[in-house]
Formats: structure tokens, sequence, C-alpha cells
């Protein structure tokens, strides 16, 4: 199969910071740097800062068209955290678990585009952010509970803590896997399908309703990551029971 | 309405994991088996630890698809006052 033109490769392979003979001292890693997931993540970063400080404005008692629609935005993500996790948990994690949920949204949507692509559809992208909230989840627990989080981990007979120890272990590694899995498996089946269908068939608008799946897809696979990483923190908040 | 479609949205997610996460559990167990066997003890050991956390990985799949279960079964009651 064909590669896909991405236009930051592109500009950085006319810039010279991609040429494939590698000679000067740390060539190898910035080719390593500048592969296209890597590149894509940091253009969806600067799309996150730069678009707000431009759309927005200065602040204002009566907002106007862009403060209304980042005001809607963030308003209905801290309603919703605050349903699952309680006021005062949502208000703790809002920063990180809104961050994640943009990002996320952006960088699945971002792919939608031609020259684009999605970081998400690599595993290392949303491995990343996984351990980010696997670890949180365990540093919450420790933070709410202190060394009686364990008792999370031991169950609720003395007898049979041999057996629910690594039981709880593997099913807390599992959590890792299966987040991380699911974002980058629907991602790249979409980024996957998407290419074939332009290849095949890009003329005669073939790859049309996989498109408009690929909204869908978007915006849903973000608000499964968001809500999900919710249910563990707030299971990390709980007590044992 | 709103509190309704968040309930939908609650139970959707949850049993959308179950089916990825019954799947991962058992092949951490395989893979720490494995791992513990053939790198940890170089095959002294084979195949024992690999068919006990293989075991431990199917007992940890179906005890989150019992706690799904549950937590499901506690929403539905009404709360009782004790």
């Amino acid at each position: 199969m064909e590669h896909p033109i991405l236009f930051i490769t592109v500009i950085l392979e006319q810039l010279g910071w991609i040429s494939h003979s590698m000679d000067g001292i740390g060539k190898a890693d910035l080719l390593r740097l500048s592969q296209p997931h890597i590149t894509y993540a940091w253009f969806v970063m600067a799309f996150l800062m730069i678009m707000p400080k431009l759309t927005m404005g200065k602040i204002e008692m009566i907002p106007g068209k862009g403060q209304n629609f980042w005001e809607a935005l963030i308003g209905g993500m801290e309603s919703f955290m605050a349903e699952t996790m309680g006021k005062d948990g949502a208000k703790m994690m809002f920063p990180m678990l809104a961050t994640f949920g943009l990002f996320i949204l952006v960088s699945n949507l971002v792919g939608l585009m031609p020259l684009f692509m999605s970081p998400t559809s690599n595993i290392n992208v949303t491995l990343a952010c996984t351990i980010i909230v696997v670890t949180t989840t365990h540093i919450l627990g420790l933070k709410f509970h202190g060394v009686g989080y364990i008792k999370h981990f031991l169950g609720p007979i003395p007898w049979l803590i041999p057996l629910m120890l690594p039981i709880e272990i593997i099913s807390h590694a599992a959590r890792l896997l299966s987040l991380s899995l699911r974002l980058f498996g629907n991602i790249m089946a979409k980024e996957t399908l998407l290419g074939i269908l332009f290849l095949l068939a890009g003329a005669y608008f073939a790859p049309l309703p996989i498109l408009c799946l690929g909204i869908l897809v978007s915006v849903v696979q973000a608000l499964v990551f968001v809500l999900l990483s919710m249910l563990y923190f707030a299971g990390a908040m709980e007590h044992a029971h | 309405m709103s509190n309704m479609r968040g309930d939908l949205m609650r139970v959707m997610a949850d049993a959308s994991t179950i089916g990825i996460t019954m799947a991962a559990c058992i092949f951490i167990g395989v893979g720490v088996g494995y791992y513990l066997d053939n790198k940890v003890f170089h095959g002294s050991t084979s195949p024992w630890l690999l068919l006990i956390f293989t075991g431990y990985g199917i007992i940890a799949a179906f005890l989150s698809l019992f706690r799904l279960v549950k937590k499901k079964e506690m929403q539905n009651q009404p709360p009782k006052d004790d």
C-alpha cells in the first residue's frame, strides 16, 4: 500500500530535518522525534493552545460568539463529570480529564482531513494517555485512603489473599490494556479504511459514508475514554467494599 | 431526561468495556506465566507457572464480569435504608 502524504512530514523533509543519511550526532534521535504521530500530536497541542486564544478574545460579562461556544463546551463537560464523580471530585480532576477529552477528540477528528493523520491511530500515543490515567488512579487512591488503599487489592477474606492479590493486579493491568487498545483499534481501523477507500475509489466518493461514521466514532471514543477514566477515578476514591 | 441519558451512557461504556477486558485479563495471565517460565526461570518450571497464571487470568476475567453484573443489580434495586 502506498504511504499517505502527510504535510508536516513533507515540510520537514523540505527543511532538511528528515534526511535518510544519518551522519551527524543526534540525527537518529531527530528522525525518531519527527515521526508522523509525534509531529501530529504536537500539531494538535498547538491547535488546542492557539485556537481558544484566537476565538475567545477578551472574557466579557455578556459573552460573544466565541466565548459562548467555549463556555458551553467547558460547562457541559464539567456538569457531565459532576454527575459521575460528585462536585468535589469533578472540581479536582476536571483540568486533567478535560485536557484528555479535548486532545483525544481533536486528534481523532483531525485524521478525517486529507494530508492529516490521527496521532491516536498509533498505539504509543494511546498507551501514554492510558498510563497517565492508571497512575493517577493509584495516586488518588493512596491520597484518599493512605496505606489502607492496599485493602482494595486484598479481597474480603484474609486467607484468600494469595488468590486475590494476583487477580486484582491482573485486572488492573487489563484496564490499561483495554483502555488503550480500544481507542487505538477504533481510530486505526477508521484511518486504514479511509486510506484504502480513497485509494480504490476516491474519485467516486466511496469514503463518504465512512467519513460520516468516522465523525461518530471519533466523538464516541473520546467520550468513552473520559467516561471510563472518571469511573476508575471514582472507584479509587470510594471506600473498599 | 439529562440524567437518564447520562445513565444510558454509563451503562453503554461499562458494557462496551467488558468484552475487551475479559480478553485482556486472560492474555495478561498467559503472558505473565510464559514470561516467568521461560525468561525468569529459563524453562525449569515449565509449564506449571504458565498454567497457574492462566488460571489466575481466567478467574480475573470472570470476576470482572461478575462485578459488572453485581453493580448493575445494585443500581436497579431501590436503595434500602440501613
